[in-house]
């Protein structure tokens, strides 16, 4: 993986802010556990389709279709050795598309909202009586990093998967979540990751219905696909604070010495913690050296895939491990043959090799 | 203290090469006789047994016996920089922690000189005993090598069959089967092309192609090749460097229900 290159004012955009708010979305067990999971905001009333019960004789036609919707798809936390990448994406009406998320709330691509903004927009569209929360939905899908760095890692001769793979996959389960919870989305704007036109060509055969546009920077062009960024990288703000809760608790616990002062507290952290969870983040390897296992390295919170993580873990300071050779059990052994001959018994070659004894004959 | 020298580093560097990927670290055994090398796989089932003769080299001097600890990959990479026609020299103290390699070009007058750090290797010697094979074969090197990669392509392991009628090297894989038969073949003109079977009893064995496309490696050494099978005994892989040297490859047997 590419450890791409950042600039202070990029690392600050990055670092989540202190008292995130922590969604729905963050699932703290299945967080913790380092499991992959998904989340759905519950669909607006204002956008389900007319139920059929009310009326008797439509049940063989289609359902009437609820409103039409603009959905938009981008991804939070590609980059990071650290934390989930988490899969955003975010539903309203096509006519509120412009007036409500752009003008009224001024969405724009999380990378250029500020950490705070990012986390009380999230705050109003998760408050129930607000105009986001009555017609717009959401959803996410947590990629965890342990997941991550197995599928990235599995051997290539069983089919390794990459992260592109991995990501295609979990934006094609997180739309046809939504299709499926009975929104009519009628269009789809995706963020690219690699190549737009691959992508979209294989977007509009699983989704036949709905325009679907994938372009570069779609996060700053299109208001649904800035405000999914938005769900996406508070999800994974706040995913990344759980993590660090309890990696710090933990680090407490283990010190024994665990009720200072508050203050003191507050200040240790900070020096402590792991930063943006960017490789190039100094505070992020940092942390990453001081934490890590000579044997297991991090815990789930950490991609094993990344080079950053494999290089430290594999040279330096990190145990050498030597992996068993695979056993062959169809195969016989060379020392099923031949005897060890350190002492010299036979008069074989490479017993006689650096000369047999002269016996007492010789004298 | 150790003095040899070699009229051709391509024989050092050809030897190496066909060991270093069975072996990762092994001791070269200097004594007065000239130098030795046994090593096994990691899991046990190939054995390199290496011999370079006194008379290989000239001159030869080794006064003790001395281990000579060497990381195969690191020999390699020393070894990288000498050109095939250059005189090798290799030079050691009696208890040496490092292994000093010299070549010269014969064409100019460029001195390369390089000093291997040693390790203590602590390796187990395997006794092996005099075999009488049952079935001895000589062929082209080449056309052990061009056996073993064809077969390959069709299956991890190939069953040798040697009978009076010639000797059969076949496999089963899971696109199909495929078998190379060879039978006695001389010619006057060309006798590097000859194959030469010496049978005293049928036999049949079945081996790890992975290990036999190995051993291949060493094709540069020689032109040919000595194949020598028992029934439930080790196969012999014999190539012959200059004289008496040799590089052998031993292999055990798989075992179980090919038939």
């Amino acid at each position: 993986m590419e450890d791409t290159p950042m600039d202070e004012g990029n690392l600050a955009l990055e670092t989540p802010a202190s008292n995130v708010f922590v969604p729905p979305s963050i699932h703290r067990a299945a967080t913790l556990r380092g499991e992959t999971y998904t989340h759905f905001s519950p669909v607006p009333p204002s956008l389900r389709a007319t139920t059929p019960t009310s009326t008797s004789n439509t049940t063989d036609s289609q359902q009437p279709a609820g409103v039409p919707c603009a959905l938009g798809v981008d991804e939070a936390g590609r980059g990071p050795v650290l934390g989930p990448m988490v899969y955003g994406i975010f539903y309203l009406p096509l006519p509120l598309s412009d007036p409500l998320l752009k003008t009224t709330h001024h969405f724009d691509d999380s990378k250029v909202l500020k950490p705070e903004v990012r986390s009380s927009l999230m705050q109003t569209l998760c408050t129930p009586s607000t105009d986001l929360h009555a017609s717009c939905g959401w959803a996410i899908s947590s990629l965890s990093a342990r997941d991550i760095g197995a599928h990235m890692l599995k051997p290539a001769n069983t089919g390794s998967y990459n992260l592109n793979a991995q990501a295609m996959d979990a934006t094609i389960e997180l739309i046809r979540g939504v299709f499926a919870r009975g929104v009519n989305v009628k269009e789809i704007y995706v963020d690219t990751i690699g190549q737009p036109a691959a992508y979209q060509k294989r977007l509009e055969r699983v989704f036949p219905t709905a325009q679907v546009t994938v372009a570069k920077k779609a996060d700053s062009l299109y208001p649904c696909v800035s405000a999914a960024s938005v769900c996406a990288k508070v999800t994974r703000d706040a995913a990344l604070e759980v993590l660090y809760e309890a990696r710090a608790a933990s680090g407490t616990k283990g010190a024994g010495g665990g009720d200072g002062a508050e203050g003191d507290e507050e200040e240790v952290d900070e020096e402590q913690s792991w930063g943006s969870g960017y490789p190039a983040d100094p505070k992020c390897s940092a942390w990453l050296r001081r934490n890590m296992h000579p044997v297991f390295g991090w815990g789930p919170e950490c991609r094993f895939s990344w080079g950053t993580a494999k290089d430290m873990l594999e040279s330096k300071g990190g145990v050498k491990v030597e992996w068993p050779v695979d056993e062959d059990e169809s195969n016989s052994r060379l020392t099923d043959f031949f005897m060890s001959s350190d002492r010299e018994q036979d008069a074989d070659e490479l017993g006689t090799w650096f000369g047999t004894p002269a016996g007492l004959e010789a004298f | 203290m150790l003095e040899a020298r070699l009229q051709q580093a391509n024989v050092l560097k050809k030897t190496v090469d066909a060991i270093k990927d069975l072996v990762q670290d092994c001791n070269f055994d200097c004594n007065d006789s000239g130098i030795a090398l046994q090593a096994m796989d990691n899991s046990h089932v190939a054995l390199v047994s290496m011999l370079l003769k006194a008379e290989t080299f000239q001159p030869y001097r080794c006064d003790r016996n001395i281990a000579l600890g060497v990381n195969l990959v690191s020999l390699t990479k020393v070894l990288r920089a000498a050109q095939p026609d250059d005189v090798l020299t290799m030079k050691a103290e009696d208890a040496p922690d490092s292994l000093n390699i010299l070549f010269e070009s014969s064409e100019n007058d460029r001195i390369t000189e390089y000093d291997l750090k040693l390790m203590d290797i602590d390796q187990e010697h395997l006794g092996i005993p005099d075999t009488e094979y049952a079935a001895t074969i000589s062929m082209p090197s080449a056309e052990f090598k061009r056996i073993c990669t064809d077969l390959m392509a069709m299956s991890e392991s190939v069953t040798i069959e040697a009978t009076k009628d010639g000797v059969k090297f076949s496999c089963t894989g899971d696109i199909g089967n495929g078998a190379v038969t060879l039978r006695n073949h001389q010619v006057e003109e060309k006798p590097k092309e000859n194959i030469e079977i010496e049978l005293t009893e049928p036999v049949s064995l079945t081996f790890s192609l992975k290990y036999l496309v190995n051993f291949c490696k060493a094709q540069a050494l020689s032109d040919s090749v000595r194949i020598c099978l028992s029934n439930e005994v080790p196969l012999l892989v014999e190539y012959l460097v200059s004289g008496q040297s040799y590089l052998r490859f031993y292999l055990a047997p798989k075992i179980g229900d090919e038939e």
